[in-house]
Formats: C-alpha cells, structure tokens, sequence
C-alpha cells in the first residue's frame, strides 16, 4: 500500500494547484489522474482572463498562450453587435486564449516541481475510511492497489464522484449542468479577430455559443445548452450553429470537444473529515460564462494551503479544516454573485427583446456611460426586459 | 445500458446521474446496473446521443 499525507485525485487545473500549494507548504503529495496524457482531450473553450492568472502568481508562457485578446464581440439573434473593448470594461475570461493541452501539462510540472509525486492512467475507484485515515482503491493497467492518505483532496472534475464517496452532495443536477460541444476549427473568417465573441438566444438555449480565436485562422467555435429546455443535443444545436453563423461558412473542424460544465453556484459542503473538494467538482465555475480555470486553481490554492496545515496539525477532521469553506465562500464563491443575476437575467430574455437591446447599445460609447444612461436607453428598448432586470437586482 | 461506440468519455452523464453509478474510465464507461433506477437523466444529457437503454 502506498502512504502519503495527501492524495489529489485528478490533474486538472484545480487538481495541480493543490497538489503544489500542498506540496509548497511541506506535505508530502501524490496526485493521481486517469488520463495516460494530461490536459487531452480538451474540454475547454481555452479563455482565461490576464488578472485571474495574475492573482494565482502565474506568469504568461508564449508556450501555452495562443492568441491575446483585446475585447468582447456579443451578438444578438439577429446579428446585432455590441463590441467591448477590454480597456474599458473588466470582462472574465477575456484575457488570452490558451492552449489547454500545454496549460494543465504546465501546471501539473509546476506541481512536481513544487515536490508533487505523479501518477497517470491511475484511475481512483473507491474510498473507506480507516480510523483517522482514508484508503483510496486505484487501477494502473492491471494492478489494483490501495492509497492511503491523511486527507484527499477531490480534484476529479465534473464527473465529481470522489466527494460523493466521501458523503459530500457534491454531483450536479441537470438544470445546472451545461451540456456543451465543441470543434477547434480552421479557416475561421470573423469579423473582429481579437476579440472573443458570444452569440445569445435560442442558438444555445440555456447558455451561448462562442467563437474563441486561437490565432492565424484557428478557433473554438462551441455551445453550450441546458438539456432541460431543448429536445436537441448540444452537438445538433452546434452543427446548426457551424451551418448558419458566417463566420464558419468555410470552416473545417480539426476536433471534436464534449464535455459538462457545472454552473449551478459553488457546492455548499465543500469540507468532509479527511477530505477537500476543489474546482469542477466543487462547483467554482463562474455561472454566467461558465469559466472555472482560475477559480478551481484559486480553490486549489486554497486546499494545498489548509491541506498541509492539517498535516502539520495532525487534525483533519472536517471541523478542523472547515476554514477551507470560509476561505473558498471569500475568495471564490461570492464572487459568482453578480454572475448568478447576469445569467438568470440573459436567460428570460427573447430573442426578440436581446435584438432590441443590442440595436440600442450598438453604438454605445461604454467608456463615458454609467448605469442610469443604461437604465434610460433599456426603457426606451424595452420596458419589459427593463423589468425583468429590476426584479433581479 | 448500451453505450454506444461513438461515446467520448466526457463524464458528462456520470456528474448527473443522482445515484452516482457510472464510472468514466479513459477509454470506457461502466454502469453500476444494480442500483440503477432508470430515472434517463444520463441519457438525456449526453452532448452526442452515446446512451440508450
Ligand atoms: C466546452 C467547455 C468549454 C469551457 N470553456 C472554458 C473557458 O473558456 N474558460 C474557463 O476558464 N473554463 C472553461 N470551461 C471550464 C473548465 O474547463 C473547467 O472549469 C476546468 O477544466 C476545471 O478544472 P478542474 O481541475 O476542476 O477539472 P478538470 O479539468 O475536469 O480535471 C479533472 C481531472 O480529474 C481526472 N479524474 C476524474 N475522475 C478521476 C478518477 N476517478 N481517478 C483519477 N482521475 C480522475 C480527469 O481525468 C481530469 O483530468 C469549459 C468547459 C467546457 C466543458
Ligand atoms: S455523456 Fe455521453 S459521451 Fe459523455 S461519457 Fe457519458 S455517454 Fe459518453
Ligand atoms: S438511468 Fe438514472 S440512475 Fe440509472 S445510471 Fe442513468 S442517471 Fe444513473
């Protein structure tokens, strides 16, 4: 059996900010991952914002960034467009594009280096607990073996399982997971090359379709949907969307990426005896874009730190390490707040009344606007989305 | 549950499924059929149709 003071299960993101913040802080670590590559395949649109990277102390490599970005391209049914220049206006997720498949590689060195032991294609498939201990049972081709481990850390993603083990309600319900398809695409022709574009309304019900650039010609062109308000998949609703937007009249895929996206909110018991949930699997996605990089890795940060001081402690029971939930509520999840809004307010919209606000703001000069100019132009547009947002806020 | 070839693996109906019962492996799927309470949320939110019962 292998012994160790803390596991991470799960190489993304979220996963090697805590198995390095652990590490960092003199726990002795291994992290597991089920894939025989880190970061492939994808699940990811790829854009994260340049203050988020900032604040996690990364700094920018030319080796995993593929395009940086200038502002925000949104578009209503109709094709009406509202531009946002990042200058003027702090958008999340706006920042560069990366190339994931570089990025979690990257991340989980930095966790090896930091002291992290790895293992990959190690699938976690259960866990008991064992007085103060937990017991972790894992396949590597074709040797099944135990972990044993003071804390955990579950790092495994959308599918989160691991918490569930734990006796967390970690695990997502429909009406927030968003069900999302994906082609990197060549010979994309948008209108504004620097910048990320969104497209609202029933292109993607229950969410939005993208289009990220990735540099040259390359883009993500993807969607996201709820599966509760539409009988199609996210990939019919792709084909469609690849069909009639003009950016794509000549594109060609060179990937395929699916995947869940969880944006009902950060879980609330983030915290069981012996274990920690982080990222994905905690729900620290942001709601309105569904952007969870920089927020798992944040989390991660956070349950590296109060992981090893457990260890020093030698207290890891889930009253001991409850600061853990505190510090995430802080840092993480209140955050999300003003997003939560944004998103439920988007979503009662009709496409009829997203074309008329997005004619209206079309010619906006938003470094010179403030909010009572917004709130006379929405009621010249549309008394009735006007209300909508009033019952919000 | 019949998992179709063209499955990706995403994990995408093991985060729904209300039971917990699918294990994603890299390259497989596998349904814990016992406690499975036929509730078709997994099916239902596949991005690429991959399930049926
Ligand atoms: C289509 C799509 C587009 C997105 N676009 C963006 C975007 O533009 N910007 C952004 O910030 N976010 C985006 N996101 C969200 C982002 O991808 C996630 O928030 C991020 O990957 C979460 O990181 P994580 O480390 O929590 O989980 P993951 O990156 O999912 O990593 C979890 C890891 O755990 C492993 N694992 C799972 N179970 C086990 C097990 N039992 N044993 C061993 N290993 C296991 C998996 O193999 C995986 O490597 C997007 C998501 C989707 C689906
Ligand atoms: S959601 Fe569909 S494609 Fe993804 S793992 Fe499940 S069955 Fe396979
Ligand atoms: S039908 Fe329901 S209970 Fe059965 S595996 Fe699918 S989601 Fe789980």
């Amino acid at each position: 059996m292998l012994v160790v003071d803390v596991l991470v299960i799960g190489a993304g993101p979220a996963g090697s900010s805590a198995a390095k913040h652990a590490a960092l802080n003199g726990a002795e670590v291994l992290m597991i991952d089920k894939k025989s590559e880190i970061g492939v395949p994808k699940r990811c649109a790829e854009g994260v914002s340049k203050e988020g990277l900032k604040q996690l102390g990364i700094e920018p490599n030319p080796r995993w960034i593929t395009k940086e970005l200038s502002g925000v391209r949104m578009v209503s049914p109709n094709g009406t467009d509202v531009i946002l220049d990042e200058d003027k206006v702090k958008l999340p997720e706006a920042g560069y594009i990366l190339e994931r498949k570089v990025f979690d590689k990257f991340m989980a060195m930095d966790a090896a280096r930091a002291g992290a032991q790895i293992m990959v294609k190690t699938l976690a498939t259960g866990l008991k607990r064992e007085g103060d201990r937990v017991i972790v049972s894992a396949e590597h081709m074709d040797h099944e073996f135990e972990i044993q481990a003071k804390i955990i850390i579950a790092a495994d993603g959308p599918e989160s399982r691991v918490g569930r083990w734990a006796g967390l309600k970690t695990g997502t319900k429909p009406k927030n997971m968003e069900s999302c398809a994906q082609f990197e695409m060549v010979n994309v022709e948008m209108k504004e090359p620097d910048c990320i574009e969104f497209h609202f309304g029933s292109v993607a019900p229950g969410g939005y379709a993208w289009i990220f650039p990735k540099g040259d010609d390359l883009a993500n062109v993807g969607l996201g949907i709820l599966n509760t308000l539409t009988e199609k998949t996210a990939y019919q609703h792709l084909l469609e969307f690849v069909d009639n937007n003009p950016a794509t009249q000549n594109a060609q895929p060179v990937e395929l990426n699916i995947g869940g996206d969880p944006v009902g909110g950060v879980i609330k018991d983030l915290v069981a005896d012996n274990v920690l949930v982080v990222g994905d699997a905690a729900g620290m996605v942001n709601p309105l874009t569904g952007g969870g990089i920089t927020s798992g890795m944040t989390g991660g940060r956070i349950a590296g730190e109060v992981a090893a001081k457990a260890v020093k402690d030698e207290a890891w029971s889930a009253k001991d390490m409850k600061e853990y939930k505190k510090l995430c509520q802080e840092e993480v999840a209140d955050s999300f707040k003003k997003y939560l809004k944004t998103k439920e307010y988007l979503l009662s919209l009709s496409d009829e009344e997203l074309d008329s606000i997005a004619e209206a703001f079309q010619e906006t000069d938003f470094d010179v606007i403030n909010t009572s100019e917004i709130v006379k132009k929405l009621v010249k547009v549309s008394p009735k989305a006007l209300l909508k947002l009033g019952k919000l806020f | 549950m019949i998992v179709k070839e063209w499955c990706m693996y995403c994990g995408e109906c093991a985060g729904v499924c209300p039971r917990n019962l699918i294990e994603v492996r890299e390259l497989g799927l596998r349904f814990n059929e016992e406690g499975c309470k036929d509730c078709q949320i997994c099916i239902q939110i596949c991005p690429v149709d991959a399930l049926e019962k």
